[in-house]
């Protein structure tokens, strides 16, 4: 058994691509979250209340679960989360502050998404999945990590890894989003290792960008 | 291969290192005190505060402290090998002084003071970030990939979360009472714990104790409201007493998280009454140093070793008559007993759940 990456999407301002594919979307100056939740055609109100982190996020992870529908006969504990970005939840955590800077009383709704992991919630909620979950912070995309990291998960109990870069700098959007899965394949697919993912990922996100 | 783990670390408003914390809790003293007109709508508060008014680029103050504090306890050369990473369990880190950019900054600092080898790797996963972090460093060190991993939480009192927390109405006007049936919610506390992690039981000074196991596991359930079954709590247990081939009633003491929230506390009753370990001393840490969010994991793994070291148990302060509708063996005093193997778990925003098992060697 090796260690693939099966399927990978990029999210940015106002494109996206799956397994390096542009998917068409119809109207490049609306929000991209809103383009791409009416591309997929989801029916999830709760969708509404998440924050713009969130809203990508999971975005991201049903781009995938449709492109590779092999992710839903994974039973529930066996897919881990893996996610991890530069900014923690700083654009929620500057929304919730002026909430209560000029003169108005802190928002609850916004507080409870000033933590980068509540992302990881909205996904296992969405999917029912109860595996292992870690959100990590670092200044860039760290390709090592994530390459260690699921292999040490895939070598102890989890059978794949749902995997994410999610960034977010004003109007600035930088996704990457990829699953790893344990295969027996002849044919090559892509290796889980660090200079395979910074190749992926740097097909879409700019160096220093 | 064996993971070891010792050299711990406290940094609180009871002292800096986890000895005279320990010994300042035997004694049922408390970090937490009322803080006047400090709470949105100025309102009286009370909180476990190091100082009045936070010093200048205090959280990282706080990690230099507490990584300080450890390589004093270990072989001194391993802080600048290659084969060491630094892990930093934080929630908000200096969100204080710097909103847009709370954690960068101070890591970049952290690397160039102690001239390490690698840039720290941030776990931020809120209440369970302390213990999921020394779980992730478990589990780097048994793939090889490093020898010796210092793990360090932190988190500073802020304006940003005490309003949260209140607009939540989740902080009590009381000190908290985790377990009890008049709990009212959370105090919030500040400060920072820190352990070394590492396969090589020479480095530390003192004896160190064996890292057995530890997981996570999600409620997928609500993002700010825990599982009503205890799911994730429930499975991260199983598969860590699993993994560990641990049974239950081989543990001796539970550090559980109880946070002093109805529902949190009713939701590890649950739990553990679902695990058949609702028999087992437990306690929560939370009545001495509040919730310290991302540090918590950290400076209650620490009090766990102490425990270990000095075959203690402390009780559950705040706690006096049962609050939760499944039984917990909630400990009311001290007990002098032989502490072989504990059990240390969290939960948090987000429905993470975590738990780790360490036992005497």
């Amino acid at each position: 058994m090796t260690n693939y990456i099966t399927t990978y999407c990029h999210i940015l301002s106002n494109e996206c691509w799956i397994n390096g594919e542009q998917i068409a979307l119809p109207n490049a100056n609306e929000d991209i979250t809103k383009t791409l939740y009416n591309h997929l055609e989801l029916d999830y109100p709760k969708f509404f209340k998440m924050d713009r982190l969130t809203k990508i996020a999971f975005l991201g992870v049903e781009l995938i679960k449709k492109e590779n529908t092999e992710v839903l006969t994974y039973k529930d504990d066996e897919i881990a989360l893996l996610f991890s970005n530069a900014k923690s939840s700083a654009e929620t955590d500057l929304n919730f502050q002026s909430t209560y800077q000029n003169g108005g009383v802190p928002s609850p709704a916004l507080f409870v998404y000033t933590l980068p992991n509540i992302l990881l919630g909205e996904i296992a909620i969405r999917n029912k999945w109860y595996g292992e979950s870690v959100f990590t912070i670092s200044e860039n995309f760290d390709a090592n990590f994530f390459s260690n990291y699921c292999s040490v998960l895939l070598n102890k109990s989890e059978k794949a890894v749902l995997c994410g870069w999610i960034n977010i700098n004003n109007e600035n959007v930088e996704t990457f989003l990829f699953f790893v899965e344990k295969k027996d394949l002849k044919q090559l697919h892509l290796h889980l290792n660090s200079e395979q993912l910074l190749e992926l990922f740097h097909t879409k996100i700019k160096k220093n960008g | 291969m064996k993971t070891y783990i010792g050299a711990e670390n406290i940094i609180s408003p009871l002292g800096t290192t986890a000895k005279d914390n320990f010994n300042l809790i035997k004694n049922g003293q408390t970090g937490i005190k009322l803080f006047k007109k400090i709470g949105f709508g100025k309102v009286d508060v009370y909180l476990s505060k190091i100082n009045e008014t936070s010093p200048n680029n205090f959280f990282y103050f706080l990690l230099k402290q507490c990584l300080t504090s450890i390589i004093k306890d270990v072989n001194p050369e391993i802080i600048k090998s290659q084969d060491t990473i630094v892990l930093i369990s934080t929630t908000k880190a200096d969100i204080i002084e710097n909103l847009k950019s709370p954690i960068i900054k101070p890591i970049q600092q952290l690397k160039k003071k102690f001239n390490l080898h690698h840039s720290p790797i941030v776990i931020s996963n809120a209440c369970i970030s302390g213990v999921l972090a020394i779980n992730v460093a478990n589990n780097l060190i048994q793939s090889g990939k490093y020898k010796h991993a210092f793990v360090i939480g932190a988190d500073v009192i802020s304006d940003f979360v005490l309003y949260g927390f209140q607009s939540l109405f989740a902080i009590s006007n009381e000190p908290c009472q985790p377990f009890d049936k008049n709990r009212k919610g959370i105090t919030l506390g500040e400060g920072a714990g820190g352990v070394l992690v590492s396969n090589d039981s020479t480095v530390f000074e003192s004896p160190c104790f064996e890292f057995v196991e530890g997981t996570s596991s999600n409620d997928a359930n609500h993002i700010s409201g825990p599982s009503r079954t205890g799911e994730g709590l429930f499975r991260t247990v199983s598969k860590t007493l699993k993994l560990a081939s641990i049974k239950p009633h081989e543990i001796d003491f539970i550090s559980a998280h109880g946070t002093g929230t109805s529902f949190n506390d009713e939701m590890e009753s649950i739990a553990f009454d679902r695990l058949g370990m609702n028999e087992i001393p437990l306690n929560s840490l939370k009545g001495y140093f509040g919730h310290t969010l991302g540090a918590s994991g950290l400076i209650e793994t620490a009090i766990c070793l102490q425990s270990m070291r000095n075959n203690v148990l402390i009780k559950s302060r705040g706690f006096e008559k049962i609050g939760t509708t499944k039984a917990l063996n909630i400990l009311t005093k001290n007990k002098d007993t032989e502490v072989n193997t504990i059990l240390k778990t969290a939960s948090g925003f987000g429905g993470c759940n975590a738990s780790l098992i360490i036992r005497k060697l």
